[in-house]
């Protein structure tokens, strides 16, 4: 049995590209995206502009719209990996955002105290939801609902349903970092606020630490399977509460730079963020059924998610047609990764049924004995 | 006495298995016909083909009443033929009523006839003597009680031969009895009862004949009035032991486990010593609480109370993370549910459990590919390379990446639970081998297993459970099939 391998390569040795490298079906499809826009471009203004999709003022216009969602879309892969779901975070960012501004203009606290006391309250509410979830056996979408409306009702109650507008102490946030640079395409002057570089910063940790680290294995271990990780001596209650837990650090800086941009604590401000993300999220091919999924593929989905409403505007299609484009690139993106999988899977079957027949013709002349090898190797791969 | 059921020459074989080979068998009206025979002997097949789940091979025949048939689950249960299986099949969140009637709702005019279906019963509860409502719910019924109900529901449409598969598994005695109670009266009004059990006392007490099923093959079938339980238990085994794995024996070190009086989690009081360089063989019933035991010490099930030692330490397993720190493995039976991480790959799964172990922060996954690539080589583990997903592998290389992972966090006390269950006979002779290999290394192994051979084989001693406690211990030569089944299924008082 042993020889008849060494003699054939095993089937499922050669793998296609798409399955080697488990992003490349969503890179493809964004990149796709991007060149038909730049090719409608091109074509509608008759190849005399530069598409301006692409130039860099552009790119920075959309990095400063999706580093938030995009930070808040990091830790809602680190939730989504261990099976559990947050559907909390739009309200609690609006939370947030009303308790700091009251921390800045009402309670007199100082800038830096309110947005510590922001981020705090944004981990507990978020640890003791991770508490529940994890200690009870109550679906994690509904612990998160229930959370959901009752943030909105401490929120509504915190500003009594008025909005909180500051005189931009939060403006420091706001700062160009890369003071004097002008687009050398449209000549128009770009702008990198500090939350797009710690969105940035936030992807690379949370890319490191779900790879590199023993707690990042754990996470997926959990996801993929509780049982079989509790009985590996990991300790199962508590990782799936602690990425609750940095779901709450993140939405917290995520929602103070939300404010630092409009100034002004309002219930509509993380409004819909909890849809945004699980959707950057789920187009990147993280597994709603959890241990599948990696942040390199989340900052394809932020990306490709940020960049449709632009595309939208560009091309000056009506704003309304964006939401249609969104839904529809969801579904693309993730039914596009099942149909991926499901060839490559049906290639290696007929790889391996080719390798079988060839093995029986060969097995005629050869005699009953190596049959029934073949037979039981067909055997193997099948179990 | 006329006859209902008549089955000839039966075979089923499944790929590589030949599970029924030509069995015979009849059931009359109004008799209890006991089917005996250890795990694995053919039991559940047979009955599987009888409730029309399976199709037997070519050139059996199936009689119903004198007619030649062939059952599938529809014509099986328009002839009356009712399977009541192990496990309660019950909607949790319906009441009595409801449970009986569902699938076969009485309605006039599309409505539901609710006093109709709560009539009628009430009628059938009264007929099985039980004091069941019909409005109580299903959840808050004990096992026994929603057994009742399962056999209410048969008896609710046209029932000819009621099949009840070891209906009294885990009921206290109280339940037993009434069950029993049930089936006399079943046997009273006509109906055929085919009578399914580990516990020879009930077989006794309720049985007119029994057919003793070994390995697929029918042994014997005799009416049980003056047989003897060591005639029934005799057939029972007669497994040539000389056919059996030759393993080679070590040395016995010194007490690497002392479990005193352990009780918790469905096991009561068990007591044992574990050495190094021994396998301790638990044999028993399915359901007795050999794996329940396992659980206990490996602290992924709570102990009430008891004492155990490691290395002659007292500790307190609360946590699978702390049996691992004291060096126990534990090789569950489930392999994929509870064993395995299945989309992940060999690499990722033979590192996690060893993380216990470690300090670092950090893991590279180079450092985890090299770990795994090592087990794939040391447990000649056929893959292409140690990234592939747990998932393409066969039942036996799967349960080697499942020893790697334990081997790889350099466990002492291995617990393995159904070894070789699912693994083709190459690959359970190379792990058991790698069981002798861990003996010769002074490792100690505690071993639970139905497959009556590898208990044999493998075990330097044997205890025997029983309605999760121990009926008994068995070394040496005393280690026989039939020495074992005593212990788990003869006599109570014994």
């Amino acid at each position: 049995m042993s020889e008849t391998h060494a003699a054939n390569p095993t089937p499922q040795a050669r793998e296609s590209l798409f399955k080697r490298y488990q992003n490349l079906t969503v890179f493809s499809i964004y990149a796709s995206f991007v060149a038909i826009v730049v090719l409608v471009q091109l074509v509608s203004s008759g190849f005399a502009r530069f598409p301006t999709f692409v130039s860099p003022v552009n790119i920075v216009n959309i990095l400063q719209q999706v580093a938030v969602p995009g930070m808040v879309a990091v830790s809602m892969t680190m939730v989504m990996i261990s099976g559990g779901i947050d559907l909390s975070v739009g309200m609690l960012a609006s939370l947030v955002s009303i308790i700091v501004s009251l921390g800045v203009s009402q309670w007199g606290l100082g800038v830096w105290p309110s947005i510590a006391l922001g981020i705090v309250s944004a981990i507990v509410l978020e640890t003791i939801m991770g508490f529940i979830i994890s200690r009870t056996r109550i679906e994690p979408f509904i612990i998160t609902l229930g959370g959901m409306i009752s943030f909105q009702g401490i929120a509504l109650l915190l500003c009594n349903s008025r909005e909180v507008v500051m005189k931009g102490e939060l403006d420091f946030l706001t700062t160009n970092l890369i003071q004097g640079v002008k687009d050398p395409v449209t000549g128009l002057i770009l702008r990198i606020p500090p939350y797009v570089v710690i969105f940035f910063v936030i992807a690379l940790i949370g890319g490191l630490l779900l790879t590199y680290t023993k707690y990042g294995r754990r996470i997926y271990a959990v996801g993929t399977n509780p049982r079989a990780a509790f009985l590996a001596g990991i300790d199962v209650k508590n990782i799936r509460l602690s990425v609750y837990a940095i779901q709450g650090l993140l939405v917290g800086i995520g929602a103070t730079m939300l404010l630092a941009r409009i100034n002004t604590g309002i219930i509509t401000l993380g409004q819909g963020l909890e849809i945004d993300t699980i959707a950057m999220v789920v187009i990147g091919g993280t597994a709603l059924s959890g241990g599948r999924g990696n942040i390199v593929g989340t900052v394809i989905g932020v990306f490709f998610l940020g960049s449709i409403a632009n595309a939208m505007n560009l091309l000056r299609l009506p704003s309304e047609v964006q939401f249609l484009a969104k839904g529809l690139v969801v579904i693309v993106a993730v039914a596009a990764g099942d149909v991926s999988s499901q060839i490559s899977e049906f290639r290696a079957l007929k790889r391996e049924q080719a390798w079988a027949r060839k093995e029986a013709a060969a097995s005629k002349k050869g005699g009953a004995e190596t049959q029934a090898s073949v037979q039981a190797d067909m055997q193997d791969s099948s179990a | 006495m006329d006859e209902i059921l008549r089955l000839s020459h039966i075979s089923k074989t499944f790929p590589g298995v030949r599970a029924l080979q030509d069995i015979s068998f009849d059931l009359k009206r109004g008799e209890v016909h006991c089917l005996c025979g250890e795990n694995g002997a053919g039991k559940s097949t047979l009955i599987k083909i009888l409730s029309g789940a399976y199709q037997p091979d070519e050139g059996g025949q199936i009689f119903f009443n004198g007619n030649e048939v062939s059952l599938t689950p529809v014509t099986a249960l328009r002839m009356g033929i009712h399977t009541i299986y192990q496990e309660n099949i019950v909607f949790n969140d319906l009441n009595v009523a409801e449970n009986i009637f569902a699938g076969a709702e009485l309605t006039r005019r599309g409505l539901l006839q609710r006093k109709e279906m709560r009539r009628r019963t009430e009628q059938v509860l009264r007929y099985l003597r039980s004091d069941l409502k019909p409005d109580l719910r299903m959840n808050d019924l004990a096992s026994g009680q929603q057994k009742i109900v399962e056999i209410a529901k048969a008896l609710m449409s046209k029932s000819n031969v009621i099949i009840l598969d070891e209906p009294t598994a885990s009921f206290s005695s109280r339940e037993i009895d009434t069950v029993l109670d049930i089936v006399r009266t079943l046997k009273k009004d006509g109906l055929g009862v085919i009578y399914i059990s580990h516990h020879l006392d009930e077989i006794f007490e309720v049985g007119d004949r029994a057919t003793v099923l070994r390995d697929g093959r029918k042994v014997s079938s005799y009416p049980i009035a003056g047989l003897g339980k060591t005639a029934l238990i005799k057939d029972m085994v007669g497994r040539d032991p000389s056919t059996f794995y030759k393993r080679e024996r070590v040395a016995r070190g010194e007490t690497v486990l002392e479990v005193r009086n352990v009780t918790g989690n469905g096991v009561k009081n068990i007591s044992f010593d574990l050495h190094r360089g021994e396998v301790l063989g638990i044999a028993g019933m399915v359901g007795s609480g050999r794996s329940e035991l396992l659980e206990v010490l490996f602290g992924s099930a709570p102990l009430v109370c008891g004492e155990i030692k490691i290395k002659g330490r007292p500790v307190k397993p609360s946590n699978p993370e702390e049996a691992i720190r004291n060096k126990i493995c534990y090789i569950t039976e489930d392999r994929q549910g509870t064993g395995l991480f299945l989309p992940k790959t060999i690499a990722e799964n033979v590192v996690v459990a060893n993380m216990v172990n470690t300090r670092q922060l950090w893991t590279l996954p180079s450092e985890e590919l090299a770990t795994g690539e090592k087990y794939v080589k040391l447990l000649n583990i056929k893959t292409p390379s140690a990234e592939t997903q747990v998932v393409n592998l066969s039942g036996g290389n799967q349960q080697k990446v499942v020893l790697g992972k334990w081997f790889n966090t350099g466990g002492e006390i291995y617990f393995f639970d159904e070894p070789s269950r699912g693994i083709d006979v190459g690959a359970k002779q190379e792990i058991y081998k790698v069981m002798v290999d861990l003996l010769k290394e002074g490792k100690a192994i505690l071993m639970v297993s139905s497959d009556m051979p590898e208990v044999i084989s493998m075990s330097d001693r044997v205890i025997v459970f029983k309605r999760g406690e121990m009926a008994g211990e068995l070394a040496g030569d005393r280690i026989t099939e039939e020495n074992i089944l005593t212990l788990s299924i003869g006599d109570s008082k014994a």
